[in-house]
């Protein structure tokens, strides 16, 4: 780290961290919000002549690469969460937004609630059976609520400083 | 853009696929073994993490402004900077209900479904009885301060969730037990969301 903190600073180091934080958010963020609503909504026609030009992805595909994401976004936030501990809340507390802290809060307990889903959510799209149907499309569906909260969660606490703040 | 295949067409060829395969039966067991343990691992870290949470358990406290680690909760001196006990609450939730998962694995499944109801159901009934006993401790024209204990309340809550794992019948364990995983993670979210209601209401 000595060698890595003699090239660059220490902020420039923070901030290229939570600029990856972001690009895999994004990722992860399309590939679950496409797989939710290929649960929730499978498409029962040909699609118009736009789409019928893309290669249809099945949502089963999808779920690896999902439970990969999720696991390298919890593994970078918990280490960027340190720097927001010290960093970032306490100014965000002596300016008083709660609200802000709060939130951020219930992101740590909204992440751990997905990390718990994952093997579940995982063995049910590798084992697509008829009984869980119903349970796999709403283990989706919490998963994806889970990754737009944390995303729009750690987008505000990024304005308050962070990447471009 | 991409176009999606419909999910029902897709989920039952790839049933019907492996249905005409003639699949061995240690894969099968294997499949069936790893559904027990991915099940009861989501089930039971959502609890764990709830109660570590709630009762602030952490295996191991992190102190970032001085980067020290201390066995178990221990907040340091004001100086020290801030603690950090998630990391602490997410190993020890995950080790339990890693160790759970295994051990579900190793017993019938008509069993483990029907202590899955009583634990679900515990977890659900200890933290309505301590906010009952709250309101009756407010309001009842006698001391009943002694409600307040948590483990006074978990009597209730036991007999509540006994009951109701013995009155049930397999059929309906067995349909509730997925169902678990997605009820115990939004009551898990909904104390700890009432838990940080000081932020929002000041």
């Amino acid at each position: 780290m000595d060698t890595l903190f003699g090239i660059l600073s220490v902020p420039t180091f923070w901030k290229i961290l939570l600029f990856i934080h972001f690009a895999l958010a994004v990722a992860l963020l399309a590939t679950v919000t496409l797989q939710t609503a290929a649960a929730l909504m499978p498409a029962r026609r040909a699609a118009g002549p736009f789409i019928d030009r893309f290669r249809p992805v099945p949502a089963v595909s999808y779920a690896t690469l999902i439970v990969i994401l999720y696991v390298l976004q919890a593994l970078m936030g918990a280490w960027i969460y340190i720097k927001y501990r010290t960093y970032v809340r306490i100014p965000m507390e002596g300016f008083r937004h709660w609200w802000t802290v709060g939130s951020f809060e219930f992101k740590e307990h909204v992440v751990t609630m997905g990390l718990a889903l994952l093997p579940a959510y995982w063995y049910f799209w590798q084992q697509p059976s008829e009984e869980h149907a119903s349970i796999r499309r709403w283990v989706t569906f919490f998963l994806a609520f889970t990754v737009w909260y944390s995303f729009v969660v750690g987008h505000v606490a990024n304005d308050f400083r962070g990447v471009g703040s | 853009m991409t176009q999606t295949l419909d999910l029902d067409e897709r989920t039952s060829r790839l049933a019907a696929r492996a249905a005409a395969a003639p699949a061995s039966g240690s894969t099968a067991a294997n499949a069936s073994k790893f559904e027990t343990f991915a099940i009861t691992f989501g089930i039971a870290l959502v609890i764990l993490y709830t109660i570590c949470e709630r009762w602030n358990w952490p295996l191991f406290t992190y102190h970032p402004a001085i980067d020290r680690w201390d066995f178990l909760r221990q907040p340091g001196q004001p100086e020290d900077g801030p603690p950090m006990f998630w990391y602490g609450w997410v190993v020890l939730s995950g080790m339990g209900a890693f160790v759970l998962g295994l051990l579900a694995t190793r017993v019938s499944v008509g069993w483990l479904q029907r202590a899955t109801v009583f634990c679900c159901v515990l977890a659900a009934l200890w933290p309505i009885c301590f906010a009952l006993a709250g309101i009756i401790d407010e309001r009842a024209s006698f001391n009943a301060e002694f409600l307040r204990s948590v483990w006074v309340d978990g009597i209730p809550a036991l007999a509540g969730a006994a009951a109701v794992s013995s009155l049930v019948s397999a059929q309906w364990a067995r349909r509730l037990w997925t169902g678990w995983l997605l009820i115990m993670p939004i009551g898990g979210l909904a104390i700890l969301g009432y838990s940080l209601n000081t932020y929002f209401t000041r």
